[in-house]
């Protein structure tokens, strides 16, 4: 499966950044195609491209704040869920993914 | 839709931590030229003449308008993060009005939401001809959503507000010494159970709301806790090490080379990877440790005048002693802690896959 998406936290300096080697980890486990973008605070960082973001199966937002850029996945699938439940389940957030893409 | 899922689509909790986002880095950049101005003789003046002052002066004065106007900042980013670009203007001057009012940093929050969810409500419900487009943005949301929670906050909130904020700062000033205990503990240990994240951040802004009103030893028992836990698990290898004990792998020993300057300065996230390897005991230990150090820091009443800074905040305490104490103690339990319970490990690193929670479909929104 192809998945993007976005992690962005409170203070953005560590839970952005961890949650998306998380997930980039547990989705190339499952061998999935993975990437991430980070808005922290010092800005968007690994931003997605129009052509990574028509690629992708599905959308998934790792975030606990208000981000910027969500109107480039209309008419996509997209998850939403909180850094923390990125960080702390990683692989089960993935198999998520794969139950919710199917359907 | 019932109340929990009205409550759960306004979502309040992620407005407020979007705003919080936005004021962390103010507190930082102007919390570390106050601490530097006051720590150097300078004091905050009302105004600066020219050829009156000194750089030190200066600096505090810098630092001191810019956190006076934190109320406007979360105002703002609260209502922005509500109703988007046309938030930002009605949030601004709900902010100042708050300000104005004494209502605060309660009222910046509460004008906010107000003037947040007022933009977003006429922009949803108010259709104008296509002739009059133009005026939406530049005089119908910007003039209506202003005027009304500017004087909302003037004539209605305000006053009550400000009462209440009054009547708990002269609570807290009244308390007891053993009532400052448990509240320090209190602080201390709800502000680092989550190294940062969301109950750190609430937790940051009811402190600093409490400084605003002249109450400045809980921010400085939270500051303190976040500056001495890096150190302390930086401390905890050396007593790791007397206890004949290997308790961190190579990365996590490089880890902390950059997590015990970060927490010096008071940036405790640095600390976060090393808690993820063991979250239970890594969080055992911060939080018995930002008990102790919470808890030292209120009885004996450190209480800097600038609510960032980590050990720059010390020069600006009326008793440095006190908050040098707190650090202490807190450094010394958390790295204590640490040590003990932490398990021996060997120093190569190894990815080992863990139980992980189940995800509650609750935390899972979908579109």
């Amino acid at each position: 499966m192809n998945i993007v998406g976005i992690s962005a936290c409170t203070v953005g300096i560590a839970h952005t950044y961890i949650a998306q080697e998380k997930i980039e980890a547990a989705a190339k486990k499952a061998g999935d195609n993975v990437k991430i973008e980070t808005q922290g605070t010092i800005g968007i960082e690994n931003a997605l491209t129009d052509e990574d973001i028509a690629q992708a199966d599905i959308v998934i937002l790792a975030v606990d704040v208000k981000i910027s850029g969500e109107e480039r996945f209309a008419g996509k699938k997209v998850i939403k869920v909180s850094t923390q439940t990125a960080i702390k389940s990683p692989n089960k957030l993935i198999e998520k993914l794969h139950e919710l893409g199917r359907q | 839709m019932n109340i929990k899922e009205i409550w759960k689509a306004a979502n309040p909790k992620g407005h407020l931590l979007t705003a919080i986002s936005f004021l962390i880095p103010i507190v930082c950049g102007a919390g570390f030229i106050i601490a530097i101005g006051m720590a150097l003789g300078g004091t905050a003046q009302n105004a600066l003449v020219p050829g009156n002052f000194d750089l030190w002066q200066a600096l505090a004065t810098m630092g001191g308008k810019a956190l006076g106007l934190l109320p406007v900042v979360i105002a703002c980013g609260i209502s922005g993060s509500i109703a988007g670009k046309p938030g930002i203007a009605p949030g601004f001057v709900v902010g100042l009005a708050a300000n104005s009012i004494s209502a605060g940093f309660i009222g910046g929050m509460i004008g906010g939401y107000l003037s947040g969810y007022i933009a977003l409500a006429i922009i949803k419900n108010v259709k104008v001809p296509s002739w009059a487009r133009g005026l939406m943005p530049t005089l119908i949301v910007p003039f209506f959503a202003s005027i009304s929670s500017g004087l909302i906050m003037i004539y209605i909130i305000g006053t009550p507000i400000g009462i209440f904020t009054d009547g708990l700062t002269s609570f807290l000033r009244s308390m007891s010494t053993s009532s400052n205990l448990i509240v320090g503990a209190i602080i201390g240990a709800l502000c680092i159970v989550d190294f940062g994240g969301p109950i750190n951040k609430t937790c940051f802004a009811f402190v600093l709301t409490l400084q605003a009103q002249g109450v400045n030893e809980p921010i400085t028992a939270l500051q303190l806790v976040n500056t001495a836990t890096p150190i302390g698990f930086g401390f905890a290898y050396f007593v790791g090490k007397l206890l004949r004990k290997n308790i961190y792998n190579d990365k996590e020993v490089e880890t902390l080379k950059s997590a015990v300057p970060m927490g010096i300065v008071n940036i405790v996230e640095g600390s976060i990877p090393i808690v993820m390897n063991d979250i239970i005991r890594g969080i055992a230990a911060a939080a018995i440790g930002g008990a102790a150090g919470g808890a030292v820091t209120m009885v004996y009443g450190a209480d800097a005048t600038v609510p960032f800074g980590g050990v720059l905040m010390l020069p600006t305490m009326s008793h440095p002693m006190a908050g040098i104490m707190a650090l202490l103690v807190n450094i010394f339990v958390t790295g204590v802690v640490y040590a003990v319970i932490k398990k021996n490990v060997s120093c190569e690193v190894i990815e080992d896959d863990e139980e992980e929670e189940d995800i509650n479909l609750d935390d899972i929104k979908i579109n």
